[in-house]
């Protein structure tokens, strides 16, 4: 079965065509073109992409050009959507230029991010002739590029809002509000997750997980009954736990994942005994 | 700020769209600057995070976190007014204050005597550039400022040298 049929049922979405350099790729009608490139392993170097929010295009890094009645223009493919018909080329001399000035602006902006190095590398720009913005004090290691995706994703995905850009210009950061631990941040690491860079940081100590980047928030931790070891923060199990329905057996609820696979598989074992036993007896 | 008067000031905003900067200017007017108790309290009421008014307050150069003297002197250092000779003016500004000026970590510009009756603070264009170089004390402006003026400008508000 093909793609086009495959999609006629189950009403899923209308297949198009599109062409990336000369090359035709299939894609899902209003799928954004970056996506299909990172699916079909065409090289756009991008920052901002993350599929799991709505675009963005803050890095400005993932420019192709479109072609259209002969004419070419330059945009981001993190908010191209594929339609039929499109085509775009990428590292056009005129988007590499325009790439190789937004790497040394972060490698100035970043300088201590291994990422952006590699990433820069990459494309050939090692050296940056702007300033570089390096403190000692900066919770996020001067590895931040500013893209806003921790902030996004603690206020989208997670509801939290613990974490906001503060300040202006050149003197913008992100963190949490006057520079001091929040009872808004959950503990749940989703920041560091998206984040492109690797710059934030945390850390589980004992019973709790210190948020280092965010001003030292610290969030307790939930312990396994059975194990003892700490496994995620309290108010996220308690939170999870009460969307799961049916909800879990008590005696089940207070394990880590790994207890808890094997409680439950110990007690289908015995129950499989218990039966056995039962038919003999 | 108490309660009631934060409650009228919200009340005077049903519709949400400028709401936010709208109330934190009342609150800056009433308070001379934010406080952090208001900006909490306004956060609960509002059903807004913190870390969202945090952003805005912070990256408005109007909004002040911290407390200011009793008059606060904004000098203008737009384009128009530094070419008319706005850092001459500030810097005459620190001299009769006695203060000196840095641009502290949050990239904001303003300081408060020790004394706590002025504060000097810079802004960027007050959209009063034909009179620039243009300095702005409480609310009143003085357009065509040179160095000379200033003492009698800042005597009005009880300087002395
Ligand atoms: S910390 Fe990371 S995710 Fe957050 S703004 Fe900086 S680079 Fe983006
Ligand atoms: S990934 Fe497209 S602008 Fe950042
Ligand atoms: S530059 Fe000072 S008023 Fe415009």
């Amino acid at each position: 079965m093909t793609r086009k049929e495959a999609s006629s049922t189950g009403g899923a979405k209308k297949q198009v065509t599109v062409t990336i350099n000369g090359k035709k790729y299939p894609a899902d009608e209003g799928e954004i073109l970056l996506g299909v490139a990172v699916r079909e392993k065409i090289a756009i170097p991008h920052l901002c992409y993350e599929p799991s929010l709505d675009p963005y295009g803050a890095c400005r890094l993932c420019m192709v050009e479109v072609i259209k009645d002969g004419k070419r223009e330059m945009t981001t493919s993190c908010t191209l959507r594929a339609a039929e018909g499109l085509e775009v080329v990428t590292d056009t001399p005129a988007i590499v230029k325009y790439r190789n000035v937004l790497f040394e602006l972060y490698l100035a902006e970043a300088p201590k991010s291994e990422v952006i190095k590699e990433m820069a590398a990459r494309y050939g720009v090692t050296k940056t002739r702007f300033l570089k913005k390096l403190d000692t004090t900066d919770s996020l290691g001067n590895k931040c590029v500013l893209c806003g995706l921790c902030v996004r994703a603690c206020n989208e995905i997670m509801g939290a809002g613990a974490i906001g850009f503060v300040n202006r210009g050149p003197y913008t950061v992100v963190n949490t509000p006057y520079f001091e631990p929040t009872k808004d941040c959950f503990g749940c690491g989703a920041c560091a997750k998206v984040c492109p860079t690797k710059a934030v940081e945390f850390e589980d100590r004992g019973s709790e997980r210190v948020m280092t980047s965010w001003s030292g928030t610290k969030v307790p931790l939930a312990r396994c009954d059975c194990c003892g070891g700490y496994y995620a923060p309290k108010a996220l199990a308690i939170s999870t736990l009460a969307h799961i329905t049916p909800s879990l057996r008590e005696e089940i609820a207070a394990l880590c994942p790994v207890c808890r696979g094997r409680r439950i598989a110990r007690d289908e074992i015995l129950a499989g005994r218990g039966g056995g036993a039962g038919s003999h007896g | 700020m108490d309660e009631p008067t934060l409650d009228a000031i919200i009340a005077r905003y049903d519709d949400p769209a400028g709401r936010l900067l709208g109330i934190l200017g009342e609150i800056q007017d009433e308070e001379g600057y934010i406080p952090r108790e208001s900006l909490a309290m306004l956060a609960e009421k509002l059903d807004v995070r913190l870390s969202q008014l945090y952003s805005l307050t912070t990256f408005y150069s109007y909004f002040s976190l911290t407390p200011v003297g009793d008059h606060v002197i904004t000098v203008c250092m737009g384009t128009a007014c530094h070419v008319k000779g706005a850092p001459g003016i500030l810097e005459a500004l620190e001299g009769m204050l006695g203060i000196k000026s840095d641009t502290s970590e949050d990239g904001k510009f303003s300081i408060t005597t020790d004394d706590k009756k002025f504060t000097l603070e810079i802004a960027r264009c007050f959209g009063a550039c034909s009179m620039a170089p243009v300095l702005r004390i409480d609310g009143n402006l003085y357009g065509y400022a040179t160095r000379e003026d200033l003492p009698a400008i800042l005597a009005e508000y009880g300087w002395e040298p």
